[in-house]
């Protein structure tokens, strides 16, 4: 075997070495996720936004509460960090954005 | 806010009370905060490769969980959004209230946003502290227009509908609505 057919195999060597040490960190990842929670939103949220019509609930990303809220500008009493709406039901609180 | 910034939500709902306790709740929004970032912080992955020795892989207690979250939350803008905490149950309601106080106390860069029923506001001016603005809800009459528009557009039965009956069906609703 000469020298360089050799160097050949370390280099291909290392590249499965390397795309075998990013799977092992994905898999990792994916686990460490998969432990730290096993709860899906995201479908609960693609499904409430496919369902919410453009256009409607706007209006309160102009209100002043959400524009202080969003860049943490004290109103009032309060110091903004945190936003609650309310309402009764079936008002569309879960569809505002 | 910058274009980086983590968003992670969580929906309560009556059918499934065994999801949310505090522990699951904020543990899914750790989860929502990790899985945006390339690399898993180092001492999340220790955390886990302890745990993993252990018989089926204990999970992280709700005091850890916050730490993490106010870690994370420290370096980056984090919003975290809840809706409907009224149908969380009672004594989990409080116990998470006070979880978000925590966070908010060591993170400026976080953010809570929270949707619900008016009865709770009390405990939330409570638990927050001096930390929640509120603001109503109502529809406005151009969200409704907006909404029976789009619900028209959508009519399985188009040629049981002409531009008389769509009129009346908009005027009504929108007259009862505006009297609640």
């Amino acid at each position: 075997m000469s020298l360089r057919h050799i160097n050949d195999n370390i280099n291909s060597f290392n590249s499965i070495n390397n795309v075998w040490n990013n799977c092992t960190v994905a898999d990792e990842k994916s686990e460490i996720l998969a432990w730290l929670s096993p709860l899906e939103p995201r479908i609960r949220h693609q499904d409430i936004q496919t369902r919410r019509v453009e256009g409607v609930g706007d209006w309160l990303l102009q209100t002043q509460e959400y524009r202080n809220w969003l860049s943490g500008i004290r109103g009032g009493e309060s110091d903004g960090s945190a936003l609650f709406c309310y309402g009764g039901p079936g008002v569309g609180k879960t569809y505002i954005r | 806010m910058g274009g980086n910034a983590a968003v992670a939500c969580f929906y309560f709902d009556f059918a499934t009370p065994e999801e949310q306790s505090p522990a699951t709740i904020l543990g899914s929004v750790l989860r929502q905060v990790v899985s945006g970032i390339d690399e898993v912080p180092e001492r999340i992955a220790k955390a886990f490769r302890d745990r993993e020795k252990v018989i089926g892989g204990q999970r992280l207690a709700l005091d850890e969980i916050v730490e993490f979250i106010q870690d994370m939350s420290s370096s980056r803008s984090t919003f975290i959004c809840i809706d409907a905490l009224d149908e969380c149950a009672a004594g989990h309601r409080v116990k998470l209230l006070d979880s978000l106080h925590q966070i908010l106390q060591m993170s400026p860069s976080a953010r809570v946003f929270i949707t619900g029923r008016p009865h709770i506001r009390g405990e939330i001016d409570t638990h927050l502290a001096k930390r929640a603005t509120t603001r109503s809800i109502t529809p406005t009459n151009n969200d409704i227009l907006t909404f029976l528009r789009a619900k028209l557009r959508d009519d399985t039965m188009p040629d049981a509908m002409d531009e008389r009956l769509e009129e009346e069906i908009i005027e009504n609703i929108t007259e009862t609505v505006s009297e609640m």
